[in-house]
């Protein structure tokens, strides 16, 4: 759902969302895919449980990480090569939808990065296995809301370590923040000075200020998506823009351009100190993000894959990536007295659970009409 | 006896150079094999393998429709894509944009190719390189660059509010500068200008010069001259120039993504979307299809009043 354009050209290695969702992408896999032939259910690698793998001193050892530019950095699983494995080798995608692309195209790799709407797409190209939690020490420290959004049919598909809220930002030196709502986004009043993402989950916003429950919102019938969908060509004028680029987004707001935008908590974190912002999380609950790792079914790297998740989940990981990144982190035991309270106050770092479960949040999910979603989204932008 | 073995039949090659003519085919099949086998393998064969996707001949997802056309009635059946020409279905908005730009560019670029090879003389060379500079710089960089430029706290509209300048009053902005149709406009006609001019001014380099004094001499104006004479004369390359401006904007989406704004979507943005961000490559196949046939027919069209020769060779 995330990640930016631009980025791609701009090569910001800040963060992971420094890259464009570019067309290089769609021609590259394009072109493999052209090449491969059609994917077989039930081709699969090897069968899922550490049993059948090699132990780990017999595996090759160089893991191959599939990851949002910025998660290379080496702080984010410093426990893994602290243990003495070799540094993973790194690829990276542009957003989740390339790298299923490339994945079913054929590419290569042991871990990668999605998002939990995006597992079931793994799993219907038989691209992923499950963990085996018990490698994970640090498992048990994740909280239990974000890892049941890593599970199908009751199994770990995905170990979910980083997280965020797709709310909105407001200038509160031009906006109400009592109001309190996704109608921020869609508001006569503001005319000229919203900002929406080029993501369908607008169209899901709309739908939750007609009053569809958040939790509905993933799979509308085709009158509520209808309906949604005319209600954002009818506010479309209102837009200012439609962001790919966050660092874009940021800059309008900080400018006066934007008063209203969807934005994920690292814009607030990014620009409070600047101009007066209010991050707003929704009274109808807030559309949540998460992700975090899977496991290749074809991996030769099983366990080192399983030690590099351990990395990953450790709280000292955690906390930085809050630090830096403005991320939520799953793991319980952050210690958050290193935290900005702002931060810790304003995305309710202090309470996870609560604040990540319904109805006080709605996190994402398989979108089982991904396509009509999308198509509804293309008519949105086309009618602007 | 001797008379009858040097007669040769009518027709027959001499002998002697059959070999030679051999060679000479041979040599041109070595020539073309590389750029054939490069166009086969990179061009040909990726468009085929997109046209059979798009009708599920090809598959490669397990939710991919197998022998269908139900992507194309989609297409065909949606007002978003297609619809009238008058309407605001993609396709149609992108063409006019297209044809916006193109016209721009050629009216842009004949005076100044015009200057180049009629007037400047001998450093009109040095002067095409420094008009063809820009594109040393990527392509993607001169659009950010304008970004830059154009947006309501950018260089101009800084400079229009300065109280010195007085232009704009603090808090003002000029909306139709940026995030607009204009802005679209006018940074694809700044990207296109140099490469518009290059085929003006090839055809009007090979203009003989005689034709000119003749119409001068004859007793018509500078205008007249100009109008009856070498306007016509370069028109191959002014509709080279048109054509090579208007196929790739037809299918631009870089553009109005960065300097556009929220109308700035078209239907090269909607083909990206589908291959990118919805993983819905056969309908994005089926778009893709439909814009390679407009080029082809645009291109059948033009290449009709297009003398390659007039603007490639001089």
């Amino acid at each position: 759902m995330r990640g930016s354009e631009l980025d791609v050209v701009l090569r910001n290695p800040a963060t992971r969302r420094t890259f464009l969702r570019g067309m290089g992408v769609a021609g590259a896999t394009g072109i493999l895919a052209a090449c491969r032939k059609s994917v077989e259910p039930g081709a699969t690698g090897p069968a899922s449980g550490a049993a059948s793998y090699a132990p780990i001193e017999q595996e090759p050892g160089l893991l191959h990480a599939y990851e949002w530019a910025g998660y290379d950095a080496g702080w984010l699983y410093s426990n893994y090569t602290k243990s003495g494995y070799e540094k993973p080798k790194f690829s990276f995608f542009v957003n989740t939808e390339g790298a299923l692309a490339k994945t079913a195209a054929g590419f290569g790799w042991d871990t990668d990065h999605p998002e939990v709407g995006y597992i079931q797409d793994f799993i219907n190209l038989d691209a992923i296995v499950p963990w085996d939690t018990s490698l994970i020490p640090n498992f048990a420290r994740l909280n239990p809301v974000l890892e049941k959004t890593g599970q199908i049919n009751g199994q770990q598909y995905e170990i979910v370590l980083d997280w965020g809220y797709s709310g909105v930002i407001i200038r509160s030196d031009h906006v109400d923040p009592s109001i309190n709502s996704y109608s921020y986004l869609f508001d006569d009043d503001l005319a000229g000075h919203i900002s929406w993402f080029d993501s369908n989950w607008i169209i899901q916003m709309a739908a939750m200020v007609q009053g569809v429950p958040g939790n509905e919102t993933f799979d509308m019938p085709p009158d509520q998506l209808e309906a949604a969908k005319n209600f954002c060509i009818e506010k479309g004028k209102n837009v200012y823009n439609i962001w790919t680029d966050y660092t874009q987004m940021w800059d309008d707001v900080r400018q006066g351009n934007v008063w209203a935008a969807y934005a994920w908590p690292d814009a607030y974190v990014n620009l409070k100190a600047d101009v007066p912002v209010q991050y707003i999380r929704p009274k109808e609950g807030v559309l949540s993000w998460a992700e975090g790792l899977v496991l290749r079914n074809t991996t030769q790297d099983y366990h080192h894959a399983h030690q590099f998740a351990d990395a990953w989940a450790d709280a000292g990981a955690g906390l930085k990536l809050i630090n830096v990144y403005g991320y939520g982190h799953a793991n319980l035991d952050i210690d958050l007295s290193k935290v900005d309270p702002d931060v810790v106050k304003v995305f309710g770092l202090d309470d996870p659970q609560t604040n990540l479960s319904e109805p006080a949040s709605f996190i994402d999910r398989f979108q089982p009409q991904r396509k009509a979603y999308n198509r509804a989204w293309e008519e949105v932008k086309a009618s602007i | 006896m001797a008379v009858e073995a040097t007669v040769e039949p009518a027709g027959a090659a001499p002998r002697g150079r059959r070999p030679r003519r051999h060679a000479h085919v041979g040599a041109t099949a070595a020539l073309l094999s590389g750029p054939l086998l490069w166009t086969i393998v990179f061009f040909v064969v990726p468009v085929v393998l997109v046209a059979m996707y798009s009708v599920g001949f090809v598959t490669l997802l397990r939710d991919d429709q197998y022998n269908t056309l139900a992507f194309w009635r989609l297409f065909f059946s949606s007002s978003v894509y297609l619809n009238t020409p008058f309407s605001e279905g993609l396709f149609w908005r992108s063409v006019r944009m297209s044809l916006g730009v193109s016209v721009t560019c050629v009216l842009l670029s004949y005076p100044v190719a015009y200057m180049l090879a009629l007037v400047a003389g001998r450093r009109k060379y040095t002067l095409l390189l420094v008009i063809i500079a820009p594109f040393l710089t990527s392509y993607l960089l001169r659009v950010l660059a304008w970004r830059v430029l154009l947006n309501p706290n950018g260089v101009i509209q800084t400079f229009l509010r300065d109280p010195r300048v007085g232009v704009l009053h603090e808090g003002q902005n000029i909306a139709w500068l940026y995030n607009s149709t204009f802005a679209i406009y006018f940074v694809l006609a700044y990207v296109w200008v140099p490469f518009v001019a290059l085929p003006i001014f090839v055809a009007l380099e090979s203009l003989d010069l005689h034709l000119l004094e003749a119409s001068t001499d004859l007793g018509a104006s500078r205008w007249t001259t100009f109008r009856r004479v070498t306007l016509p004369l370069s028109m191959p390359g002014v509709i080279a120039a048109f054509v090579f401006v208007f196929i790739p904007t037809l299918g631009e989406y870089i553009t109005p993504q960065l300097v556009g704004g929220p109308g700035g979507h078209m239907f090269g943005n909607a083909i990206q979307a589908s291959f990118a961000e919805s993983f819905d490559w056969q309908f994005g196949s089926a778009m893709s299809m439909f814009l390679i046939f407009a080029v082809a027919i645009l291109l059948a069209i033009f290449g009709r009043y297009l003398n390659v020769r007039s603007v490639a060779a001089g």
